[in-house]
């Protein structure tokens, strides 16, 4: 074990630019380095790899390994697999940190299945205990009703899955030097035994979830698709877009990519309105990260109050029509 | 097409959170007295998806449960919902352990079935939701993998994943046999049906302990876990939540717009 | 001496009777040929506690058959049909009267002869009257309830000929025989006179001529219909298959379904026509068509697809198609569920019960949708997705409320009460059962904290449940979900056997219907009363006084378990008398015409067809025209119902009758 040193982050690669999940981790793995006393290297796949190398490095990385092969350029799961786990074994890091991104999700625990260390997914937040000199991962159980703090003292590497904006990003310096480490390894054809066969993006409208600067979501209690309509024009308004909780979304009043809490997204606008939803544990830990939280559902016991900023009991179709009436008056005013 | 569906018999998820308490001592969860456990919800989907493959394909599907052996009422769950045979393995050897053990038992008690073309695992677990043990097991039977599956299909000797993205789907073919991970977007559970609450009740669900299904004690020695807990605690949550009244709902509404235009 | 000549001048008149016999016997033979449809069904326990039924059946003949009792509820049809019922029931009876005499020799003579002739014409002008209240009912106004068919028309056209020809044929013996030698006897006979009045010029051969002629068509008429009737099983078959259907009534509990063997059970629910019992397929020929319970279906009224009657007369057609013989296996067109009836329709029923109540000839709907439920639930796994996440609730924790729980927890509701909660091994005689709905959701635990509070002022001694109660069963039952409710009763019962329970005090009405009605099949046998019996007893008996003003005004809504299953209408009304100033105004709709508010049959959860006047609002509209300050009820559903249709609640609040109780038992 005293062979495995560093912190590796998994980069991802989105639209050209590295993610800024890489950035926010190689933050906090840079924090995590130092601590250690140790090397934060990246890694970072595909065709574009070579290219965004210099970027890893000016955001804190002193080694980027980077693997070119084209075949890497989407992501595929037995080859991702393969690649990473082969290098892991090579360069022996203590740590690995991962995005809790599509990727991730699926590459951390196969990973961790293969290279047999200590995984914590989902972490909120990561740190070194400064006795033992282990990484502390804490992260949500039962639903995000309690946390727990994990530990892996006999096995490495030590992993984790990390939401973006759990982190801030890491400070860029272009004249940061490093070393960039091309890997050229081969994949052998026959480990590959899933292919992907289609992607569909979803027609997302307006803004993005993750990206929103505020959100409007519904809950149980709106009752109907039709309803939510009201929610639409609301978050059209204010420049957002519109979440749910796990329920409506199985009612199918949304599309299940609307999903707000543990198994859906996790989202931090300026503004979340949380409309005709109890506020179950599961679903706020998807919101907890907003900075101003306004809650409308006509139970004032609700578990929402408890974590909303402002509240109104009231049902919420008598609240939304006038609401978005002055929102209209206020805003044109602007 | 025989499928092996592994699921767990969890606290139930829904209560008030104010009645969500865990002792920091022993590190565990109490659940309120009264609440009976449920089965873990993602697990409910994996079961769906084999049934909706035998709806199609006929077959069978073997369920198996790690936990107390009060888990015989998910299995019971399972089998009123349309799987053929369950079982559960309970032994005090299995109390606490990691997602590596969890899947090493697992593992061993898939081999004992044996004849399989599927096995079926929920995302993860409701309670700890750890989130691995689908992936470390399919490492274990040296099976492909697919995880967070929407909709399932099998056409051939192949399977046919609908996997959900962050922003969309993506659909993947994978050989048989293979494990796949479900996701709560495959949609509701069948409501346990007449035939299959009748059968459920007349069942034999046997319980495998550690001897039964060949696992070496050693496999599960605490001291070599891979992960471990130092702590669980309860997050204290400091909001002060402010109303917002009026006279009439209109009005309320118009206080709270008023309040709010200036935040974004 | 006033008098006639029965038969006058019909020679061979005896031939009426054995051509009569000849149109009986086929007329029998195709009631066989109907009869082995009937047969095709399963079993059903009717020929039980005989001597109970025919005192039963006396009973509804005389209130429902001679008095019209249910009839009358729609006074013009009622009239019309009374009308006809009794002008053919006088006529049946003079006929007799003149066959009698005519064998016996013994004929009427004087002044009861005069009074015989006319009441025998009025019963021919009642008959007249009703065929044309009908027709102007069916052919002018034609209300949307009615359907009519060619049959309707022969119907009336052949009835309307026989007794016109009947008034002719009499009129032609007066012009011959009377109206000249007795002016005075004729009047006595006002429907002949009339005519007689007419052919008094025709010749003496004429008037023979045709008064045989006539007398001829008119009998040849009459068994005519009689052979239409049977061949064509014509509407006109009520006549023998309503009475037979009403001696054959259900003598239990309204809408109780039978058990189905969880062991044994082969087919579950009905998924072919042949599924249903042999009385369910007879109610199909017992329905005349005649609209009342469409009329009557809150279901219907506010834009679902179900109409009853449409569903008796859709699952009449498929019996039709099912062959009597036993040749080659019957030729199935349809599947019973697809287009008539359809999935919709069947999930759209709150089983209120109205359209059983409504219905003259007793046909009972409902226990027909919840088998077919049975089907699609328990064989098919098929449901609305609202129902299917009620029920998957009910199989996981034990209640329909889905999502309640992380709110509050089923025992949490007595939490700071001073409350006798029941552990393993307590036994006690009384047991307070709260329910689902009283426990689980915040505005009902109110109530449930009020009676509490007034049976202890009482000096009730009960006991509770707390967290160890699971729900009765009753949405699980009422959706088809049949094993579900019996795993259920059957826990539940071995609870109270376990407790020594004797009496069960029950807030909500459906828990009293399924544990007072249903239970006992299952074993469970206990003294079960709701809430509002045991108030008004305490009142009563002077151990509760309700003496403070309460200077209001309310009206009540009786919830269709209470009222239309269980028959209780009065106390809720006495009780509400007591107070002082409390002042009651009745809806329009109330007491066995109550309007449904839309929560049973499962559809608290179930939703409503989309695009669709909610049940809930429909009455809520009734409750606002009376202008009052306070709608009371006793069932949890119907005060959910109505808090979730007041908009602004100075208007007008909604509140359990024990609330009001309460406030007048003490200063408020």
């Amino acid at each position: 074990m005293d062979q495995q040193k560093g912190v590796m982050v998994l980069g991802e690669i989105s639209d050209g630019k590295l993610a800024t999940i890489t950035t926010e981790l190689l933050g906090i793995g840079k924090k995590l380095a130092n601590e250690l006393g140790e090397d934060l290297s990246a890694l970072l796949m595909g065709g574009k790899a070579r290219g965004l190398a210099q970027e890893a490095i000016a955001y804190g990385a002193e080694k980027v390994y980077i693997a070119e092969d084209s075949l890497f350029d989407d992501y595929n799961s037995d080859a991702y697999t393969q690649f990473v786990a082969n290098l892991c074994q090579k360069v022996s890091p203590s740590i690995l940190l991962i995005g809790h991104t599509d990727i991730g999700c699926d590459l951390a625990p196969r990973l961790n299945g293969r290279l047999r260390g200590g995984l914590a997914m989902d972490a909120m937040e990561l740190s070194i205990d400064p006795s033992t000199k282990l990484l502390v991962s804490t992260r949500p159980i039962f639903g995000g009703n309690a946390y727990a703090k994990v530990v892996s003292r006999t096995v490495r590497p030590q992993m984790a899955t990390v939401r973006t904006k759990v982190f801030p990003p890491a400070e860029r310096d272009e004249s940061r030097q490093g070393q960039i480490i091309p890997i050229e390894e081969k994949i052998d054809p026959s480990a590959i035994k899933v292919n992907v066969i289609e992607r569909l993006k979803e027609e997302v409208e307006g803004v993005k979830l993750e990206d929103a600067e505020v959100v409007v979501s519904g809950g149980h209690g709106i009752g109907s698709a039709q309803n939510f309509e009201m929610l639409w024009e609301l978050a059209r308004l204010l420049g957002g877009t519109v979440g749910a909780t796990r329920r409506a979304c199985d009612e199918g009043w949304v599309p299940a990519t609307r999903q707000v809490g543990q198994s859906g997204k996790v989202v931090s606008p300026k503004l979340y309105i949380a409309v005709a939803l109890s506020g179950a544990m599961s679903h706020i830990v998807g919101c907890l990260g907003s900075k101003w939280i306004v809650a409308i559902n006509k139970d004032p016991e609700a578990n929402i109050f408890n974590i909303a900023h402002f509240g109104i009991v009231a049902d919420y179709k008598e609240i939304l029509p006038p609401l978005i009436a002055k929102f209209k008056e206020l805003l044109s005013a602007k | 097409m025989h499928t092996i569906v592994c699921v767990k018999q969890v606290p139930d998820p829904e209560i008030p959170p104010a009645k969500f308490k865990i002792d920091p001592e022993s590190k565990k969860v109490i659940p309120p007295p009264g609440v009976p456990p449920v089965i873990s919800v993602y697990d409910e989907r994996a079961l769906e998806a084999a049934c909706r493959l035998k709806d199609k394909h006929k077959g069978k599907i073997t369920v198996i449960s790690l936990g107390s052996e009060k888990a015989t009422d998910v299995v019971r769950h399972a089998i009123s919902m349309g799987a053929d045979d369950g079982y559960v393995l309970s032994d005090g050897a299995f109390e606490n352990l990691d997602s590596f053990a969890t899947a090493y038992v697992l593992g061993k008690a898939i081999e004992k079935i044996g004849g399989y073309d599927l096995i079926l695992c929920g995302r993860q677990a409701a309670d700890w939701g750890a989130g691995q043990v689908g992936s470390i097991l399919a490492e274990i039977l040296g099976l492909p993998v697919v995880s967070l599956a929407c909709d399932v299909q099998a056409e051939d000797k192949k399977l046919r994943v609908k996997r959900i993205l962050k922003d969309g789907f993506e659909v993947v073919e994978a050989p048989m046999p293979a494990l796949i991970t479900v996701s709560s977007e495959i949609g509701l559970p069948r409501l346990p049906a007449g035939m299959g609450l009748m059968l459920a009740r007349r069942k034999q669900i046997p319980i495998w302990k550690a001897k039964d299904i060949g696992v070496d004690p050693l496999e599960l020695d605490k001291s070599k876990a891979h992960t471990e807990i130092t702590e669980i605690f309860i997050p204290k949550r400091e909001t002060q939540c402010e109303r917002i009244t009026g006279a009439t709902p209109s009005e309320a509404a118009a206080n709270l717009a008023l309040k709010i235009v200036k935040l974004i | 001496m006033a008098s006639r000549e029965v038969f006058w001048n019909i020679s061979y008149g005896y031939l009426v009777y054995v051509l009569a016999v000849i149109a009986l016997t086929i007329w029998l033979f195709n009631f066989y040929r109907r009869y082995q449809l009937w047969r095709q069904g399963r079993p059903d326990e009717r020929f039980q506690e005989l001597g109970k039924r025919i005192g039963v059946f006396f009973q509804t003949t005389i209130v429902d058959v001679f008095a019209h009792r249910k009839f009358l509820r729609q006074p013009f049809s009622g009239i019309m049909h009374l009308a006809i019922f009794w002008g053919f029931l006088i006529l049946l009876l003079a006929s007799a009267v003149d066959a009698i005499s005519y064998y016996s020799g013994y004929h009427l003579k004087g002044s009861l002869y005069l009074w015989f002739s006319l009441i025998s014409d009025l019963g021919g002008f009642l008959i007249l009257a009703g065929i044309l209240m009908a027709a102007l009912r069916r052919y002018l106004w034609r209300p949307k309830s009615l359907n009519t068919f060619l049959d309707d028309g022969i119907i009336l056209g052949s009835i309307g000929a026989i007794i016109l020809t009947g008034y002719m044929v009499e009129g032609l013996r007066q012009a011959a025989t009377e109206i000249i030698p007795h002016p005075d006897w004729a009047v006595w006979s006002p429907g002949g006179w009339v005519f007689a009045k007419m052919f008094i010029e025709m010749g003496e051969e004429a008037l023979r001529f045709w008064h045989k002629f006539l007398w001829w068509f008119h009998s040849a008429l009459t068994l005519g219909a009689i052979l239409y009737s049977g061949l064509a099983f014509s509407k006109l078959q009520h006549i023998i298959v309503s009475p037979l259907n009403i001696f054959f009534r259900s003598l239990g509990p309204v809408g109780s379904p039978l058990p189905i063997d969880i062991e044994k059970a082969e087919i579950l629910g009905v998924g072919e026509i042949k599924d249903f019992t042999w009385k369910q397929l007879l109610d199909l020929d017992a329905c005349t068509n005649c609209g009342r319970c469409e009329d009557v279906c809150p279901a219907w009224e506010t834009g679902k697809p179900l109409s009853p009657r449409k569903l008796i007369q859709d699952l009449k057609g498929h019996m039709i198609h099912i062959s009597s013989n036993k040749g080659p296996a019957s030729e199935n067109p349809s599947p019973l569920i697809g287009e008539a009836p359809n999935e919709a329709e069947i999930w759209s029923c709150t089983t209120c019960a109205a359209c059983q109540e409504a219905c003259p000839v007793y046909v009972e709907h409902i226990l027909k949708i919840i088998d077919l439920r049975r089907h699609l639930v328990l064989a098919q796994n098929k449901m609305p997705e609202s129902a299917q996440l009620m029920l998957r609730n009910m199989q996981m924790r034990g209640h329909p409320w889905a999502g309640a729980q992380s709110l509050r927890l089923r025992g949490d509701w007595t939490t700071h009460l001073d409350l006798k909660i029941l552990a393993e091994g307590d036994q006690i005689n009384t047991l307070f059962w709260v329910g689902c709905t009283g426990a689980l959701v915040d505005r009902n635990v109110e109530v449930t904290t009020a009676i509490t509070r007034v049976l202890k002022e009482g000096g009730v001694d009960f006991g509770v449940l707390g967290e160890a109660e699971t729900c009765c069963g009753d949405p699980a039952r009422r959706a088809g979900y049949e094993f579900q409710f019996q795993i259920m009763a059957e826990q539940n019962i071995e609870m109270f056997k376990h407790h020594h329970i004797q009496k069960i005090i029950t807030s909500c009405p459906h828990c009293y219907n399924i544990l007072k009605n249903e239970y006992p099949k299952y074993g469970g046998q206990f003294k079960v009363v709701h809430y509002t019996q045991l108030l008004w007893e305490l009142i009563q008996e002077g151990r509760l006084n309700l003496t403070q003003e309460f200077d209001s005004t309310f009206t009540y809504h009786d919830p269709c378990y209470l009222g239309r299953y269980n028959g209780i209408y009065q106390e809720p009304r006495q009780i509400l008398k007591v107070i002082p100033k409390a002042k009651l105004v009745e809806m329009g709709r109330s007491r066995e015409k109550s309007f449904c508010c839309g929560g049973g049959g499962g559809h608290m959860w179930i939703e409503e067809q989309p695009g669709t006047v909610k049940i809930s609002q429909r009455r809520m509209e009734e409750v606002l025209k009376t202008g009052v300050e306070r709608v009371i009820t006793t069932c949890p559903y119907c005060l959910q119902m109505f808090e979730e249709n007041i908009e602004h609640k100075e208007a007008l609040k909604a509140e359990d009758l024990i609330e009001v109780v309460e406030k007048a038992m003490r200063p408020h």
